[in-house]
């Protein structure tokens, strides 16, 4: 069954890929796994999908399609020789159709989002109902998952599932310090994990990615997770949360760097904001989302941070980043910045603290630069790179002694001070005149961005 | 006494009165001319001032990175430069014409040395800035790259890729306005191949027990462990 959309070809899809769509035809739940390297997780991971499939969507016809980065440690050979016992698992029903397992390699620029659009295409072309995307790296994930993910999709309307995580107070630092607080208080909505990694998606919400332009930038990497989130959210599709329990993953690439991913990641929401202003500006308050699942108290690994180090490279970079961060700043922040960094001076952290108001007044100018200055945007967002460090070892000296319930109240605060400042952001904005607005839309998108805030009142 | 003071007087009297016979006309007329440019150059710059804000030419140096060309990174009045660029461009093209009114061999060859020179340092200009701007983007670019890498005195680094810049443009300038073109040239391969020289005894120095390691770890068959990464939990 064909999508109703007209998609733009897919060109990107390798050969074996068409073959594998012709084979199967059709299949009511797509399970997509991006990988790269993931051999030690990915054979649980796609056990764990099957079983999710088996349990709880028998009479469904499901394929799980690895999309793999050219991984060398047999990655790809770890998904298809996964087997599951399903008598040991107590399925109570029996599956009508054989879950397929699949493997491709995708095309184009090396990241998750290409990844991702391979699953979305194959998806699409398959005619799934709905479609799940999962971590290759997850340690936690249980066949619940796939359920907690999908069922809202099937069987409630929803177009976009978002992850709801237990997760250890100093992990998933860029969640909890830029991208859930910037895009609750730009769209309103409070998505608690919207660069989470694992989400539920109709066919619907599936054609709109696919018929978009920019695949290209941040989207084809890590700023996809962000990317999808925004465009959920800001284009009015239904959009709901579940919990998941513990998100216990591999620690990240460490070939990896945080700048790399941070830039990303930031540059990827800065772009939607600009695609998004319409939107964002008629948006004045937040509002919680619907929240599936069973919410409880999970134990969580252990996370060591090292606040010197990070504190350390924070005060070299006062001294040393201060013209590229004076792109971006206003000289009272960049003043408040060096006090900051000043009472480094004696060698001791006891009196550090870059409050909740000076990093939203950074990262809200920060987003202004980037569209002020297109040239300049790689350099600025490259150099927040230090600033963060420092707003989370703020966050990590304050928070120390605080339990998980303390912590979300204090980011609930951070998130407070964001929508706070949201007013004289809109007019800082209005003084300062972007590009055109991008490209990235495909054809019969909402011109202003006026029916998805509509959407977003019903 | 009174005779000689009476024919000094005199004599002086018949040379201003020749010269202003000879010169006046020319005066005159290059005290209009000048006049006239001063008036062109007043109208010039007001109608540059209103055509460059329309066409919000600051936004667009804002936009492309050359804004930052200017010290200290404050704001840009591009518009301001560009028409009191052209003011002067017009009043000193006005005083040529001037000079060229009294037609003596002197100033003929300075307008005909100025005539031919302009177009060449007007591109020698253009490269020049072309070359400024590159070397701050790339000093930036080396700057943050070093930072982030964790790079001791990364501000050097940036300082270092921003005077090769320079430099190069300086050699490329000077070149195409054959302006000491040899020295330029030979300075130019003395210190690359200077810097080539003492980068390649750096590496080679510094990276002679990172290969002693690794030669060793392969001879006894073991790997190195990997250095954890030091942002894995963020």
């Amino acid at each position: 069954m064909q999508a109703e959309t007209k998609l733009p070809a897919p060109d990107f899809l390798p050969e074996e890929a068409f073959d594998a769509v012709y084979k199967v035809g059709q299949a009511d739940i797509v399970v997509g796994i991006p990988s790269y390297n993931n051999a030690g997780t990915i054979g649980h991971v796609t056990r764990a999908a099957q079983a999710g499939l088996e349990r709880y969507f028998p009479q469904l016809k499901a394929v799980i399609i690895n999309s793999d980065g050219g991984s060398s440690d047999g990655t790809r050979q770890a998904v298809l020789a996964s087997r599951l016992d399903s008598s040991r698992l107590l399925l109570l029903n029996t599956p009508l159709f054989p879950v397929h397992r699949l493997s491709f390699p995708y095309h184009g620029i090396p990241g998750k989002g290409s990844a991702f659009r391979l699953i979305f295409q194959m998806a699409s072309m398959l005619g799934a109902r709905g479609c799940v995307v999962i971590d290759s790296d997850l340690r936690s994930i249980t066949p619940e998952w796939i359920d907690l993910l999908l069922r809202p999709v099937l069987h409630a309307g929803f177009d976009f599932t978002a992850p709801f995580y237990q997760r250890h107070k100093y992990d998933g630092t860029i969640t909890n310090s830029i991208v859930y607080p910037l895009t609750r208080a730009l769209y309103g909505l409070r998505v608690r994990q919207p660069i989470g990694g694992d989400f539920g998606l109709s066919l619907r919400m599936l054609n709109r990615y696919l018929s978009r332009r920019d695949w290209q930038g941040n989207a084809a990497r890590y700023g996809i997770d962000i990317w999808m989130t925004t465009i959920a959210i800001a284009e009015g599709f239904r959009v709901c949360q579940s919990f998941l329990g513990a998100k216990l993953h591999d620690p990240k690439d460490p070939g990896t760097d945080l700048s790399e991913m941070l830039h990303q990641v930031v540059g990827s929401v800065f772009a939607l904001m600009q695609e998004y202003e319409p939107v964002w500006k008629r948006t004045s308050s937040s509002r919680d989302v619907d929240l599936f699942g069973f919410p409880f108290g999970v134990g969580l690994d252990p996370v060591e941070v090292d606040t010197g180090r990070m504190l350390g490279v924070f005060h070299r970079a006062a001294r040393e980043l201060r013209d590229v961060w004076a792109l971006a700043l206003q000289p009272a922040t960049l003043k408040e910045l060096g006090r900051v960094s000043a009472t480094l001076d004696s060698g001791s952290a006891d009196g550090f603290h870059l409050d909740d108001e000076l990093w939203a007044r950074v990262v809200m100018e920060f987003a202004l630069a980037w569209r002020e200055r297109p040239a300049e945007r790689g350099h600025m967002l490259r150099s927040l790179t230090s600033l963060y460090l420092a707003r989370v070892a703020s966050f990590v000296l304050e928070s120390r002694d605080l339990l998980s319930d303390q912590v979300e109240d204090r980011i609930e605060r951070l998130c407070l001070t964001f929508e706070r400042l949201k007013p004289s952001l809109i007019s800082s904005w209005d003084r300062v005149t972007g590009p055109a607005q991008s490209a990235a839309r495909g054809p019969g998108d909402a011109s202003d961005g006026a029916r998805a805030e509509v959407m977003l009142e019903d | 006494m009174f005779q000689l003071a009476e024919r000094i007087a005199r004599d002086t009297m018949e040379r201003l009165s020749r010269l202003t016979t000879a010169h006046l006309p020319a005066l005159l007329a290059a005290l209009s001319i000048l006049l006239v440019a001063w008036c062109l150059a007043a109208g010039m710059r007001w109608l540059l001032m209103r055509v460059f804000r329309g066409a919000r030419i600051d936004q667009f140096l804002r936009r492309s990175g050359i804004a930052s060309l200017l010290p200290g990174g404050g704001p840009v009045h591009a518009t301001q430069v560009a028409a009191r660029g052209a003011y002067w461009a017009t009043l000193t093209g006005g005083f040529l014409l001037a000079l060229s009114a009294f037609d003596t061999q002197l100033t003929s060859r300075m307008i005909e040395w100025v005539l031919l020179m302009v177009p060449k340092l007007f591109a020698g200009a253009v490269i020049m800035v072309a070359g400024l701007w590159a070397s701050r983007y790339l000093g930036r670019s080396a700057l943050i790259w070093a930072f982030n890498e964790g790079i001791p005195h990364s501000r050097r680094i940036s300082d270092a890729v921003r005077v090769v810049v320079i430099f190069v443009t300086v050699v490329v300038a000077a070149d195409y306005l054959n302006f000491a073109r040899n020295v330029f040239l030979a300075s130019f391969i003395l210190i690359i191949g200077g810097a080539m020289l003492a980068g390649a005894l750096a590496l080679g120095l510094g990276g002679r027990k990172i290969v002693e390691r690794r030669l060793e770890s392969k001879d006894s068959g073991k790997t190195e462990k990997p250095e954890p990464a030091a942002w894995k939990h963020l």
